[in-house]
């Protein structure tokens, strides 16, 4: 495979619901309420319910891992949580749109950036994921 | 305004209340006492109770993320880059829980993270999170705080550094 600064590794569209929201909030043990409550959500002046960042982000990273095959390749990630993602309470829900592509090659790593959208919005900021290059010769 | 003579680690650490009292009945009141300021960066956390990483936590958290990845499941799972969030959480309450701080959870939004993984997450791992404050910013009735999470084995091996950024937003009353 040749890897170099411009190559695309991958893209991935996600229907994000109100279930997955709940599934999540689980089994991160973010119960934060601005993530299942309209009126939590309100009170910080939000649209409604939004997603957590790092479900967000999570998905986003599935693009690299997915790349990679094995996640435990990820070295450091980072992220900013630029603009929320409304999840209404359908069953539709919200679709993230992810777009990986390589922003550097090192000797013995590799940097991907990630562009993040909803409904044609940047929702994340300057995704960045650098992984190890074992396994990627 | 100009700091009183430091007159030792000691007894300066012991005037820092009182200064602040001092700050506050002079400064023209803003919207109410702001209970968390820059005092606290450096402020630790105990750790956090051991958490054991579990083959089931991490298929029920590959399955909350919709990721199919086989690496998260099989005889040796992986936990998939996000996971150290759940010890994160554990080490955030800690902060939430601070009396001092006032902090409330449903009132702050996450602004951006980092995680910088000194080595993989694996089933049998039994690991605890040190938090710490990194930044404190005050802007009116919003605070910005930068905290950062230092998950390690028992033996002390680092894991995972989280830093995150988030947004409190205080109630105006």
């Amino acid at each position: 495979m040749s890897i170099e600064v411009g190559t695309q590794i991958g893209e991935l569209a996600v229907s994000l619901t109100r279930a997955q929201l709940v599934r999540y909030a689980g089994a991160s043990t973010d119960f934060n309420p601005i993530h299942w409550s309209d009126r939590a959500a309100s009170a910080l002046g939000l649209e409604g319910v939004i997603a957590h960042g790092m479900l967000t982000l999570g998905t986003a990273l599935r693009v690299v891992t997915d790349w990679v095959g094995d996640p435990a390749a990820v070295r450091r990630y980072s992220a900013r949580f630029t603009h929320p993602v409304v999840v209404p309470d359908d069953d539709e829900g919200a679709e993230v749109r992810c777009v990986g592509t390589v922003t550097a090659v090192a000797e013995d790593s590799v940097t991907v950036t990630i562009e993040v959208t909803c409904g044609g919005q940047k929702v994340l900021g300057a995704v960045t994921a650098e992984v190890s290059r074992e396994g990627l010769q | 305004m100009s700091p009183p003579v430091q007159a030792g680690p000691t007894r300066w650490s012991t005037r820092v209340p009182l200064l602040r009292r001092l700050v506050l009945a002079l400064l023209p009141p803003l919207n109410g006492v702001v209970p968390i300021t820059a005092d606290h960066v450096g402020r630790t956390y105990p750790p956090t109770a051991p958490y054991e990483v579990s083959a089931a936590k991490i298929a029920e958290f590959a399955a909350a993320l919709g990721d199919p990845n086989p690496a998260y499941s099989g005889p040796a799972p992986v936990a998939p880059p996000t996971f150290a969030a759940v010890i994160g959480a554990a080490a955030w309450d800690g902060l939430f829980a601070d009396p001092e701080l006032d902090l409330s959870l449903q009132r702050v939004v996450h602004a951006d993270q980092t995680f910088v993984w000194h080595r993989p997450l694996r089933t049998g791992d039994t690991v605890t999170g040190v938090l710490s404050i990194d930044k404190v910013r005050c802007r009116g009735a919003m605070e910005i705080v930068g905290v950062t999470v230092r998950m390690a084995t028992l033996d002390g091996e680092p894991v995972v550094d989280s830093s995150s950024t988030f947004v409190h937003t205080r109630a105006t009353s």
